[in-house]
């Protein structure tokens, strides 16, 4: 449904003729959803006109920052904030920065590292969005998901300008909540389907100490980039271990001796993608260190703050390790590949070569939350592959899973996905049923409950009826509906 | 009014009270607000006995008010505002319901009071991130409901922390649960499958926990609830940083958290320390406040399972080039108070009587969250006041929390006052509320609203406030659950 020249107008009038689009050739560019149109706001004022438009006519939105995650409804009006772009602070004394929406991760880090901080970036790559919710590779030091916003300025789905917490009151950003309960509760933004209601337009998001460089040195012609040395009180190592068990040992003991900066739990099919530029060396690399490797294991980086701290946490590290009878993989110890390993896990820059670039898709079941239980499922999940690697439909990873430790070891997450050919129709059916008899699995034995691709009627039932409580709230928010719940990411 | 019969139906005829003496408890607190008799007061004994209350509440609107620590109740919160109410007295659901020490976690009642909880927790070789000082009688639920600061801010990397999941009937009268509790399945079934209820969002994108957070009970009633704890330390060594600026101190706490070097870690400024320590009163709490520097900083480095003296030493060395650098020196005692006492004092509930209540038997806190460049100008801006209402600055105490990992702080000021001389506690009521409006009109922000200042606190953000309200309808529609307070 294209707009009315009139309403066209209306929104034209907002942002310039430069800044709305709804040429049926040109909109596919951003995704294969029919939009009614996109817009590009410069500012929250023009948010908030746009969104008011949008309750005038009755007219469905949504916006995107980077837009990694593209589900709408046919006929949304979609915001694109590109030009949204700017760091607005970064405030050293109170471990802060804000942002808008479309600073991307790696512009932000870059930045901060020059101040001695850095952020969790989210595991999806540093051209992600810095402000929207995500967990990463950085996540036991950094934190995760929706516990990294301070303030937020939010433009509800009726056009108010809200703005959490002490930015209200005193138009400070430290902090998000109150006076009284918490509207972080219900913002945040995520993947569909549960998308936040209305549109975010600046967050503050917490810092972190960052003890390397203020510039990684990096040499090397991508897609292999390595470091030209390996920065002072760091250290980047795999280990293996001898059982699952032995595995979760050690990265409790990790976790709760505060030692890793990074603890990423990657399967010796993921190290291969990481260290290789292209489909054939990573099979030859993932064929060699599943050789090389006893078992399950992660890839740890270690940073001290200064020579004594190193030498501390190296130290007690080596003791969890063999405690638990691991085994250090030699060719991380190789400083060119073990800077490849750091300068990928800190500049997050790893998942495209994971997830799409042996079999061109994928489809994963992610769950956050407590570590060691979602283990326990994913053993399961994982044996489930072994029978589709067998038959030839998904890439060959031995079967395996992967997850780390979240704020050290406290919370966590585990995910596991199946590669394939997206032509291949009977790959992709076989690991669409795969998928749902593990969620199904998941639910029915009680260890978590599946929120990605399954319709929040679907989940809501057996999640205390969430979902009964989440429309109302849209409702109330939402009062003209002009905020699309989205529905699952596929 | 509600009938007796019917709440004595519910919870059992012992556990309901209209005796006047037992109403005039609850009709007021330590607070300046209004005194209002309740009704009735009942004591549940379990989550269906809530749930049963709360429908009926509906059914007869009549306001319920629950209450989880013992008194003195210092805020407000827990006195009605309205008459004909029905105190909710959870006292009774003391239940530790579990502690499991692989995955950092305990699961209480609300009426589990620290006191109780913390005996426990070590048993199983874990710690809580307590508040400072809390009096005997206060329930860790209600700490954790009202986002009171911790002292440990390494370990706090959300202001919701240490709350993971709770339990909750909603002023509708259905339950819900937050976080990994919400399921699938029942707890218990959770447990059998190694299952605890710790990760705090969702379900769905929703952190349903913050909105009960902060509420003081005007969303629903809480049955239990879990939180994150830490694990005991092998080795701590405590120490104390003395200066007659406290900026110097924030600077110093700032690298200490950004470092993730120590655990405990606040500022107290003389009048505090002696109020928390001194023995005999009154000369010995002179005589301690004479001896200690104007503000003192408290810390502890600490040592886990592994090697523990490498680490405490490693960090007592790269603190030390810190404190060279700000020209300040870290001692293991100041004016005749050790580390040692104080690290103990910390991780216990304050002594009785409650220190807050020791120096003049009352206590008003004026406390707000800032960041620290702002402190500063607080300060100075409470003591004018203090010195125009008459009140001796070197009676407030002064208590400086760091909180969330370094992203602000948590400041209180604590008016000491003789509650039985009508011409002080008039005074503190007034510079109370002076001070509130001077220090917000500074940039302090007060997120947790309570008493007579609670309007003026939520008046400065309309728009906040029109979103709670339509929480507050679809979660409680005929507000029944302790209408007045917050903005309901
Ligand atoms: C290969 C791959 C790997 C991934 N790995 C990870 C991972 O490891 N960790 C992780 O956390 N995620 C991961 N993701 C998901 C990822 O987090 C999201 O793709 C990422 O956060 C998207 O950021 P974005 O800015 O591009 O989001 P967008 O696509 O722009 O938006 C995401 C959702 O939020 C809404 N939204 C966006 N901006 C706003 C706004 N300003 N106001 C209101 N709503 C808004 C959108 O409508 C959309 O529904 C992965 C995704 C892919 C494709």
């Amino acid at each position: 449904m294209a707009l009315s020249k009139e309403v066209y107008k209306e929104f034209e009038d907002v942002v310039g003729e430069e800044n709305i689009c709804d040429d049926p050739a040109i909109m596919p560019a951003y995704f294969a959803t029919e939009f009614a149109a996109v817009i590009l706001p410069k500012d929250t004022a023009k948010v908030q006109a746009i969104v008011k438009l949008c309750n005038k006519h009755k007219l469905k939105f949504r916006a995107i920052s980077t837009g990694w995650t593209g589900v709408f409804p046919k006929n949304t009006i979609l915001l694109d904030l590109r030009r949204m772009n700017r760091i607005i602070e970064i405030n050293e004394k109170n471990m802060y920065a804000v942002v808008e929406p479309y600073v991307i991760s790696a512009e932000l880090q870059a930045e901060l590292f020059k101040r001695g901080l850095n952020f969790c970036i989210k595991g999806a790559g540093s051209n992600c969005s810095a402000m929207l919710r995500g967990h990463g590779h950085l996540d036991q030091t950094t934190s995760a998901d929706d516990r990294n916003h301070l303030a937020i300025e939010w433009v509800t789905p009726e056009g108010e300008i809200v703005r959490l917490g002490s930015l209200g009151s005193s138009d400070e950003w430290f902090c998000g909540d109150g006076p009284g309960p918490s509207l972080r509760a219900i913002i945040s933004s995520a993947v569909p389907p549960g998308v936040t209601p209305g549109v975010f337009t600046k967050a503050a998001i917490k810092l972190y100490h960052w003890p390397g460089p203020s510039k990684l040195p990096v040499v090397g012609k991508s897609p292999r980039y390595t470091l030209r040395e390996i920065p002072a009180n760091m250290m980047a190592r795999y280990y293996s271990f001898p059982s699952v068990e032995k595995m979760w040992q050690a990265e409790l003991k990790i976790g709760e001796s505060e030692i890793a900066y990074e603890l990423m739990g990657f399967n010796a099919s993921m190290v291969a993608s990481n260290i290789t530029t292209c489909n054939e060396e990573e099979e030859e690399v993932f064929r060699r260190i599943s050789q090389e490797v006893q078992g399950p294991g992660f890839f740890v980086i270690i940073a001290g703050n200064s020579p004594e701290d190193f030498a501390y946490k190296k130290k007690v590290l080596e003791k969890i390790v063999s405690d638990a009878d691991g085994k250090s993989l030699k060719s991380v110890e190789d400083p060119e590949i073990e800077g490849i390993l750091l300068c990928q896990c800190v500049r997050i820059s790893a998942s495209i070569r994971e997830t799409f670039r042996a079999g061109g898709a994928f489809n994963s079941i992610p769950i956050m939350g407590q570590r060691d239980l979602t283990i326990k499922w994913a053993i399961g999940a994982g044996e489930a592959k072994k029978p589709l690697i067998k038959k030839g439909l998904i890439v060959d990873d031995g079967g395996a899973f992967f997850g780390w430790g979240v704020e050290q070891g406290h919370l966590g997450k585990t995910e596991i996905f199946c590669r394939f050919d997206p032509l291949n129709p009977e790959a992709k059916k076989a690991v669409e049923e795969w998928r749902k008899e593990q969620c199904a699995r998941a639910v029915n034995e009680r260890y978590f409950a599946d929120l990605l691709m399954a319709k929040i009627d679907e989940s809501g039932p057996s999640l205390s009826n969430y979902h009964l409580w989440w429309r109302k709230i849209v409702k109330e928010l939402d009062p003209n509906s002009v905020s699309p719940e989205g529905g699952p990411l596929v | 009014m509600i009938a007796h019969e019917k709440l004595s139906d519910i919870v059992g005829a012992a556990n309901v009270s209209c005796e006047r003496t037992t109403l005039d408890e609850y009709s007021r607190d330590m607070s300046f607000v209004n005194t209002v008799r309740p009704a009735c007061v009942v004591k549940p004994r379990n989550a269906a006995d809530i749930k049963q209350l709360v429908k009926l509440a509906n059914e007869i609107l009549t306001p319920l008010v629950p209450v989880s620590s013992g008194s003195p109740h210092f805020r407000g919160d827990t006195v009605p505002s309205i008459g004909g109410a029905v105190i909710v007295d959870l006292s009774k659901m003391k239940r530790i319901i579990k502690v499991d020490r692989p995955r950092r976690v305990a699961i209480v009642e609300p009426g589990v009071t620290f006191g109780e909880l913390i005996p426990t927790a070590e048993k199983e070789g874990l710690r809580l991130n307590m508040p400072l000082l809390p009096r005997k009688s206060k329930a860790v639920i209600g700490s954790l409901l009202e986002r009171e600061p911790v002292i440990m801010p390494k370990y706090q990397w959300d202001i919701s922390d240490p709350l993971a999941c709770l339990e909750v009937i909603f002023g509708t009268g259905d339950e819900f649960r937050t976080g990994q509790a919400a399921g699938p399945g029942t707890v218990e079934e959770q447990w059998a499958v190694g299952g605890v209820q710790k990760a705090p969002y969702g379900p769905g994108i929703a952190s349903w926990h913050r909105l009960i957070q902060g509420a003081q009970g005007t969303m629903g009633i809480v049955t239990w609830a879990s939180m994150r704890c830490e694990i005991l330390p092998s080795l701590e060594e405590p120490f104390v940083v003395g200066s007659s600026n406290p900026n110097t101190l924030l600077e110093l706490a700032y690298w200490l958290i950004r470092l993730r070097m120590v655990n405990e870690c606040f500022i107290l400024n003389n009048t505090n320390l002696a109020a928390i320590f001194a023995k005999k009163w009154p000369d010995d709490y002179q005589d301690i406040k004479a001896a200690l520097p104007a503000w003192t900083l408290f810390y502890t480095a600490a040592g886990y399972e592994y090697f523990p003296e490498e680490r405490v030493s490693a960090y007592v060395k790269n603190i030390s080039d810190i404190t060279q650098r700000l020209g300040v020196e870290a001692a293991k005692a100041v004016g005749g108070v050790s580390a040692n006492e104080i690290l103990k004092a910390v991780q216990r509930p304050s002594e009785e009587p409650y220190w807050k209540l020791r120096y003049k038997g009352g206590c008003e806190d004026i406390f707000f969250l800032t960041i620290n460049d702002k402190l500063g100008v607080l300060i100075e801006a409470m003591n004018d006041l203090a010195i125009k209402f008459g009140y001796p600055v070197i009676d407030m105490g002064v208590y400086i929390q760091p909180i969330v990992q370094g992203t602000g702080c948590h400041c209180e000021f604590n008016l000491f006052y003789d509650p039985g001389n009508p011409g002080e506690l008039n005074r503190v009521r007034k510079l109370s509320i002076s001070a509130v409006k001077a220090l917000m009109a500074k940039g302090a922000f007060f997120s947790r609203p309570y008493g007579e200042s609670a309007r003026m606190i939520l008046n400065r953000d309309a728009a906040t406030v029109a979103v709670l309200k339509k929480f507050k309808k679809i979660f409680d529609p005929n507000n029944v659950m302790n209408p007045g307070k917050v903005c309901f």
